[in-house]
């Protein structure tokens, strides 16, 4: 008999959805290497005399194991085994013909055909198949994950059973973490307005306004119509319920335009990268380049390597994981730079001041680019998971503000900051602006302007490629990733007069804020093409987008 | 060398006055509150060190720059005025004033005789052009301005194919078939030898009764051979109008000249 | 009218080209059944395909070739056209559709109980030709008229063009447009009263893009020879000098792009009743880009340029999309970069240069002996 886990018969193809399963299995594990843990219990109270159980449920009771609702589900269906050898008995999980977990510590075991026939099957006495159903229900309040206690409090108060008010009592009074415990108080507070005498509903509906609980809303109304319909009562209850309602919708509201906000505020630093790079390419040289769209999914790809490499050396649980995001940015930087470097030796140098001509071409090589990506990485998206401690969200005031959404918009502070101290604080940066002014004159002044060309065109696809990598964490990452964004970039470089960072940068922010604004209103579409309107409209007005460049020379 | 060929003020009526005008980019101040008046069948030059506004200065009656404060009028023979500074480039062109740029500027791909054709004072819209059909006229009129600019032996070359100097002259050309009432020309000796500056000279003075001029010019020896009255033009204001000995001879005209040139020397 | 004999030269190849496209319907019609000669209708559609792309080329190259505006919504006006046509041969589908329902088969799809009030003229043959000309027209105008007057031009030009044509791409891909959405128009059964899949009505189709064609080659060599004709080119050259000549540019490319607008309507009206059916995909920003490789690789400024650069490249792409479906785009997007780098007059510039380049080792030879 060789015990063996689950899951080393899939390391073949290391596919994401059994790594996931890898993750959670590894959890599992850990908790029960810990002494005296709910499986062990369970063990234990499967085969304890009746007058033991009471203590050990009650033991079990202060697990938040999710193991112990998996192994009563089963326990309760008949799905766990006794068998009796001359070494001693053993409780067995059945999954299937041949393997059996232990179910004190969930390893894995084959039985042989005899000893399968040998194994009887379980079943819990029904007292106690009842006090189980209790500790499973409020199981998830113990959990350590806080999203899951959270979760589960929320579950709980819905229901509005009175048998969960003790327990969500209980956990108030132990619990140390904030958002728990606002959520605690809120579920007690919806439960109580079914279950609570006059005074507590009030005092319960008072809680709720002063939570703006979003949850609570469908209970409140419930109550007022309740308490409309009754001719005896006085108005009170629905009056607070009424306003209640009122404060909980306008904080929505607010939640809502802050979302947005928010939104658009990462959307345009995203956009605010992106552009940066094609301004600098577009604006600074004349070069229109059409294949940025694909450096950026160089930088998704790139990112997508740097991910598996970890995932490889270190593994996905492995703390070391969550650095790969941070390696990912260099990294793809510098690749597409690279890339860019080659291009430009090749081919870009060929069409400096002849915008449309470099237009075309640049649009032959995303094609080239695009279809390169698909033969290598497969035409559907590949899969780029978040760093575990880029999920979640920082609370602020009561608005919710995703911590990677938070990070897109510190790198494109950093970039901004980077490229401006570039531009102005550096040699190279001295020469990109000089031959942007004159390429002529900074030639004759011997200012190398082939290699800031090249040094240009490459800071260029590099940006593009930082935009992909930080797009990665919050879109998808596919050949033609950066075709959604290229339309946008380019107008935010028309809207923000070619070769004016300042100017791409107020515009990547100003259609990001904008388009995100719309879009609940409007719909992604419509929306879309709104701030499209606006663009044409504003350069009616300003036609040469916000800083327009003045020249003495009569055809520019 | 004689430089008094008419005097210089005599009492004709003008043709373009400009008051008042300002123009800042940026907060940099290009034209400031200049006041400019011109007498019809006047030739005028301007002078100026660089960055003095000469050239904003003749965006701002074409056009092509619109002034902050200030009117820009032109008076027609019949007395009608116009307000230059509502009017967009064509409509002004229109109007009689024609303008050649520093750079030459010609259609190159067309040949110096078609470039004049495009040039001609017929009706310039869309429909006129399409069912255009060219007279004889049209033609004479034509021979007749190649010879004047003296390229009637390149009628039929690409004007691409041209010399600097001949580029010069085609757009002079261009001028001279719209047939304008006033030409603003900027720089028409810029790139041409010393034969064609001088034939440029007689050229610009030939048009003078017939046309009103503002030639912007650097080349001192240029103007001494063309200029009747000179206007110098400093920080986007008019710093001194006369004939070109007085202005020569105005010491702040030479503080403004020699003193950059003096504090550059400084500098080195 | 006198012609000079260089027109008269340009009307022989005009003649010559029309009577040589006449063959294909003629050896399909009374040809034999099989051998090199026998001409399918399968072939006369494709190739009437083929010229509906040439015609699309040449409005482009009206306004890219001549004006100097590199216009990357050409593909718009063309699916307006054929969006336009396709209402039409919708409702001609009458009863006969899956739903046997007076509507369209999409519209009974998506729950409507009556015809959009939009859609009733299109019951009216002639009013659907207006509006394969008018709509992308108007659109032209409005855009055009926006567009010019602010002065965006050049690459600012192409790239609010392209943007126009994301936006109103996005729009029919929604199904609430009421242009059936992602899945567009398809299934026809008749044009004006006769069955669409019959092999004479493939032919007449195939007469009428070749006619369109002709008319087409014909508006652009009236242009060009006209007096606005040079100023279009004099725009392409130094477009401030013509404002500066007394020109109201805006007005010269106002019209030019309305123009074009139109033509590239009026051929994607007549590629939809011949390909069979029409939807979004047909407006998106890279089809516009690939009309532009047609021109350039055929020559853009020159009279036949894009029509051999448009049959020439599809031509290709059904041979490599067949062959090597791979490789297609790495195919075309490379002999794009080619065509840019080494032959920036596409395939008419080079055979000139080779004319000359022949020529003059010609008189070196004679000078030799």
């Amino acid at each position: 008999m060789i015990p063996h886990f689950f899951f080393l018969g899939c390391s073949g193809k290391s596919t994401v959805k059994q790594w996931i399963c890898l993750l959670i299995t590894a959890a599992i594990m850990t908790s029960a290497a810990s002494a005296r843990d709910a499986r062990t219990v369970m063990a234990e109270l499967m085969q304890a005399e009746r007058a033991e159980q009471a203590g050990l449920i009650e033991e079990l009771s202060t697990y938040g194991d999710t193991i112990i609702a998996d192994i009563y589900e089963a326990w309760r269906t008949g799905g766990i085994y006794l068998l009796e050898q001359d070494t001693g008995s053993q409780l067995l999980q059945f999954t299937d013909a041949q393997e059996w977990a232990l179910v004190h510590n969930g390893a894995v075991i084959t039985l042989s055909e005899a000893e399968a026939a040998a194994a009887k099957k379980q079943r819990p006495a029904r007292a106690l198949r009842k006090q189980m159903k209790r500790i499973i229900d409020t199981l998830g309040l113990k959990a350590d994950n806080t999203a899951l206690r959270i979760d589960s409090a929320i579950k709980l108060g819905r229901s509005q059973k009175a048998e969960f008010i003790p327990a969500l009592e209980a956990r108030l009074k132990v619990e140390t973490d904030k958002q728990v415990l606002s959520a605690l108080q809120e579920a007690l507070a919806i439960s109580r307005l079914a279950n609570g005498e006059d005074a507590q509903v009030v005092e319960a509906v008072q809680t709720l306004k002063a939570l703006n609980s979003v949850a609570a809303r469908a209970f409140l109304e419930e109550l007022m119509q309740a308490e409309g319909d009754n001719e005896h009562a006085d108005n009170s209850l629905s009056d607070a319920c009424a306003e209640a309602l009122i404060s909980i919708e306008r904080h929505m509201k607010q939640q809502e335009f802050f979302g947005s906000f928010f939104r658009g505020f990462s959307t345009g630093s995203v956009l605010l990268i992106v552009s940066f790079g094609l301004a600098i390419t577009f604006g600074l040289m004349g070069v229109i380049n059409m294949a940025h769209g694909e450096f950026v999914a160089i930088g998704g790809y790139v990112t997508f390597l740097v991910q598996n490499f970890f995932i490889q050396t270190w593994g996905l649980s492995s703390s070391a994981f969550g650095w790969y995001f941070i390696v990912a940015l260099p990294v793809s930087f510098i690749v597409a730079a690279v890339i860019g470097l080659i291009m430009e030796v090749s081919i870009i140098r060929f069409l400096y001041r002849r915008p449309l001509e470099s237009l075309l071409c640049t649009w032959g090589i995303s094609m080239v680019m695009q279809q390169g990506f698909r033969l290598i990485f497969g035409a559907a998206n590949v899969q780029v998971n978040n760093p575990t401690w880029l999920m979640g969200n920082l609370s602020f005031a009561g608005f919710q503000m995703s911590y990677t959404r938070l990070l897109i918009i510190l790198i494109a502070l950093v970039v901004v900051a980077l490229t401006w101290l570039l531009l102005r604080q550096t040699n190279l940066g001295l020469h990109i602006r000089a031959v942007m002014q004159n390429r002529h004159m900074a030639s004759s002044l011997g200012v190398p302007v082939a290699r800031v060309n090249r040094m240009t065109f490459a800071l260029g696809c590099g940006l593009a490629a930082l935009g992909g990598a930080v797009l990665s964490q919050i879109g998808n990452v596919g050949p033609s990733m950066g075709q959604a964004y290229i339309v946008d970039s380019f107008m935010v470089v028309v809207t923000g007069s070619v070769g004016n960072l300042l100017g791409a940068g107020l515009s990547a922010m100003g259609i990001g804020l904008v388009d995100q604004l719309l879009q609940p209103s409007l719909g992604p579409v419509m929306g879309k093409i709104t701030v499209f309107v606006v663009i044409i409209l504003f350069l009616q007005w300003r036609p040469g987008g916000l800083f327009p460049t003045l020249s003495r020379s009569l055809d520019d | 060398m004689s430089t008094h060929h008419t005097p210089l003020y005599r009492d004709t009526p003008l043709i373009l006055s400009v008051s008042g005008v300002t123009k800042a980019f940026d907060g940099f101040k290009a034209i400031d509150d200049l006041n400019f008046y011109l007498e019809e069948g006047e030739l005028r030059t301007i002078i100026g060190p660089n960055g003095a506004g000469k050239s904003t200065f003749m965006d701002i009656i074409t056009g092509r720059t619109r002034p902050d404060v200030g009117s820009v009028t032109m008076h027609e023979k019949d007395g009608r005025d116009y307000n230059l500074a509502k009017l967009r480039e064509f409509e002004i062109n229109r109007r009689g004033i024609g303008r050649k740029f520093q750079t030459p500027s010609i259609y190159k791909s067309h040949t110096v005789y078609d470039n004049l054709i495009l040039s001609l004072n017929k009706k310039r819209g869309v429909f006129a052009t399409l069912f255009y059909r060219e007279s004889r006229e049209d033609r004479e009129r034509i021979m007749e301005v190649l010879k004047t600019v003296r390229l009637d032996t390149r009628a039929n070359d690409l004007a691409g194919m041209l010399s600097h100097g001949q580029k010069q002259w085609l757009e002079i050309g261009m001028l001279l078939a719209q047939d304008p009432r006033l030409l603003l020309i900027d720089e028409p000796a810029a790139g041409m030898s010393d034969e064609e500056t001088e034939r440029t000279g007689e050229l610009l003075m030939s048009l003078e009764n017939k046309h009103s001029l503002i030639v912007i010019e650097h080349d001192m020896e240029f103007i001494r051979q063309i200029a009747r009255k000179v206007t110098v033009l400093h920080q986007g204001h008019v710093l001194k109008e006369g004939s070109f000995e007085s202005v020569k001879a105005d010491p702040e005209v030479i503080q403004v000249y020699l003193g950059r040139q003096g504090k550059r020397a400084e500098n080195n | 009218m006198k012609f000079s004999t260089e027109m008269k030269k340009e009307m022989g190849i005009l003649c010559l080209v029309t009577g040589l496209l006449m063959l294909i319907p003629l050896f399909n019609a009374v040809g034999p059944e099989s051998g090199p000669l026998s001409v399918s209708a399968f072939q006369v559609s494709l190739w009437g395909k083929y010229l509906t792309y040439a015609v699309l080329a040449m409005s482009l190259n009206l306004l890219w070739g001549y004006t100097g505006l590199l216009c990357l919504c050409q593909s718009l006006f063309f699916a307006l056209g054929g969006y336009a046509m396709g209402m039409y041969l919708m409702l001609m589908i009458g009863e006969r559709g899956a739903y046997k329902s007076v509507l369209p088969d999409f519209m009974v799809f998506l729950g409507y109980q009556k015809l959009p009030l939009h859609w009733e003229p299109f019951y009216n043959f002639a009013f659907t030709v207006g509006a394969v000309l008018w709509v992308p027209g108007l659109l032209a105008f409005v855009f055009g008229f926006l567009a010019f007057r602010s002065r965006i031009k050049g690459v600012y030009f192409s790239i609010l063009t392209q943007a126009l044509t994301y936006a109103a791409c996005l729009m029919f891909f929604r199904n609430d447009f009421t242009f059936g959405g992602n899945n567009g128009f398809t299934d026809f059964k008749d044009i004006l009263g006769c069955n669409i899949n019959s092999d004479a009505t493939i032919r007449g189709l195939f007469i009428a893009t070749t006619a369109l064609m002709v008319c087409t080659y014909l508006i652009t060599s009236g242009l060009l020879a006209s007096k606005l004709g040079k100023v279009q080119q004099a725009i392409r050259d130094s477009e401030n000098r013509v404002l500066f000549s007394g020109y109201s540019t805006t007005s010269f490319k106002l019209m030019i792009f309305v123009l074009s607008a139109m033509i590239a309507g009026a051929a994607g009206a007549l590629y939809v009743p011949q390909v069979g059916g029409i939807n979004p995909s047909a407006m998106e920003a890279a089809k516009s880009l690939e009309v532009v490789v047609w021109v350039a690789v055929g020559g853009r400024g020159t009279k036949w340029g894009p029509v051999i650069g448009a049959i020439l490249v599809n031509f290709i792409k059904s041979y490599t999309t067949h062959a090597f479906p791979d490789y297609w785009l790495i195919i075309m997007g490379g002999m794009f970069v080619c065509v840019v780098l080494f032959m920036p007059d596409g395939i008419v510039g080079v055979y000139k240069q080779a004319k000359s380049y022949f020529a003059r080792q010609r008189s070196l030879e004679t000078t030799a002996a």
